[in-house]
């Protein structure tokens, strides 16, 4: 498959990438692992004039353990982080996330912050052009209406990240940098809540670190998908327990995850939170598995982490 | 769009190739350098048919940018051989007979050598979840997992 034409630049600093990417009048792109952005360049998903590789940027690869936060650089990539023993030992539910994220050799490749900054995917959106031309261009491509549920005004895409569920659960914050300067927020903030646009970032604006809480948590992540070997989650849950604070994270069953807190000191909380799930979700018939099915294991999924921890707690 | 100059080692030999910014590392490999051993077959990073080594890390060669390799390191099918000689794991994969329509077999090596250059004696399950990483549509993996056991145990040996 062959790219579009695109110009290619390398900066080394943050600072000198901004300043690429305010030049390009909005036509730039920001290059990491490529895993999700030379897909979706191939199928002409975005068509920029510029592509900004940020790998030569040096301080943005290092994981650093400080006394309250665990500060990871933009550029690790998602097989390294894995293998970090910091993750190992404190946040189960995001070294479970990371294992479970594509395959081996694209989590080599593939970077926290590229795979947290990935697009919403949907069954007619992620297809060739041709394809997507024959069929009439959808909502998220600018079109008149939506291809998966018919006669909808608003898209209905799927945030299929596997890291950003677990790193909510962690209470993570995101540290962007941009032409305006630094700001700091937590994750969840930078999801829009709409598919076709789901980022609240700025264009132009960097997701420079991801910073997790320090201290030791209990939990897990379990996704469903059709092949073990790869792909992306079709339902992914998240669950993290400080003590018996507890959050859960639902992706890929809308724009952005889905966030539930629960107090697992309370009688009967592992039925209760994965009922609160599996009637809160509202998946759409876009991806290979149906709606119903998806919105039952949403539940599911929840109950088996939680169960787990309430033995574990035990 | 104007060409780049890309400088990159190739097999141990250094190369330097004009391209297209948007040109893949799969593109450049088999059209310029005439290195036709990553194969393509879906294009987006889902199969590992393009894999090869970049500075010592398997990537899939179709969603690599040439001028992303500018200084680095690439290990194709191609350079495995040494004085003649073939890597245990190309003589294993014949030897066991993981081989069928041949399309996979490259990008399965070459992903392959990477686990055995980082872990020297890796056990199944690594091994299963390293070569799962690329799609073969033939030998059901058996006779790869197989293949790459005897190689761990040859190189182990040597």
């Amino acid at each position: 498959m062959i790219l579009p034409g695109f110009a290619y630049a390398r900066p080394k600093t943050v600072r000198t990438a901004i300043a690429l990417h305010n030049g390009s009048q909005g036509q730039a792109v920001y290059l990491a692992g490529g895993t999700d952005l030379v897909p979706r360049l191939k199928y002409r998903l975005v068509n920029p004039t510029v592509v900004i590789d940020l790998k030569g940027i040096q301080t943005l690869t290092s994981i650093i353990p400080g006394r309250r936060f665990l500060k990871i650089g933009a550029n690790v990539t998602l097989h390294d982080l894995k293998n970090h023993p910091a993750v190992r030992e404190n946040y189960p539910a995001l070294y479970q996330s990371l294992d479970a994220t594509s395959c081996e050799t694209l989590q080599m490749r593939g970077t926290i912050a590229g795979n947290v900054l990935q697009n919403t995917r949907c069954l007619f959106y992620n297809k060739p052009d041709e394809w997507r031309k024959a069929k009439g261009y959808c909502l998220k491509m600018g079109g008149p209406a939506c291809n998966a549920v018919k006669g909808a005004k608003m898209c209905f895409a799927n945030y299929a990240g596997d890291n950003a569920p677990a790193l909510i659960t962690l209470n993570a914050e995101v540290k962007l940098s941009g032409i305006d300067g630094e700001r700091q927020m937590p994750l969840e903030a930078i999801f829009s809540g709409k598919s076709d646009l789901p980022y609240t970032i700025k264009p132009g604006e960097i997701l420079t670190h991801i910073l997790i809480p320090g201290g030791k948590t209990k939990g897990d992540y379990l996704k469903l998908r059709v092949r073990g070997s790869i792909d992306y989650p079709l339902v992914g849950a998240a669950v993290s327990l400080v003590n018996e604070r507890g959050r859960v994270a639902v992706g890929a069953v809308g724009s952005k995850p889905l966030c539930f807190d629960f107090d697992a000191s309370e009688a009967g909380w592992v039925d209760r939170i994965a009922r609160e799930v599996s009637d809160a979700v509202r998946p759409v018939a876009n991806t290979v598995l149906s709606p119903a099915y998806r919105k039952k294991m949403a539940g599911t999924l929840v109950k088996r982490i939680a169960r787990k921890l309430a033995e574990e707690n035990r | 769009m104007k060409k780049m100059t890309v400088n990159f080692m190739v097999n141990g030999e250094s190369v330097s190739v004009e391209v297209k910014p948007y040109e893949t590392l799969l593109e450049t490999l088999r059209e310029q350098l005439h290195l036709t051993g990553a194969k393509e077959a879906c294009g987006t990073g889902a199969c590992g048919s393009c894999t090869v080594i970049l500075n010592s890390i398997p990537v899939r060669s179709c969603l690599v940018l040439t001028p992303e390799v500018d200084g680095m390191e690439v290990t194709t099918i191609e350079g495995l051989k040494v004085d003649g000689k073939l890597h245990p794991l190309q003589e294993t994969f014949m030897e066991k007979g993981a081989i069928q329509c041949g399309f996979c077999t490259s990008g399965m090596i070459l992903t392959a050598k990477a686990l055995l250059d980082r872990q020297k004696k890796p056990s199944k399950e690594q091994i299963i979840r390293t070569v799962s990483s690329n799609t073969c549509r033939c030998t059901g993996y058996k006779k790869i997992i197989e293949a790459v056991t005897a190689a761990s145990r040859k190189t182990e040996r040597e």
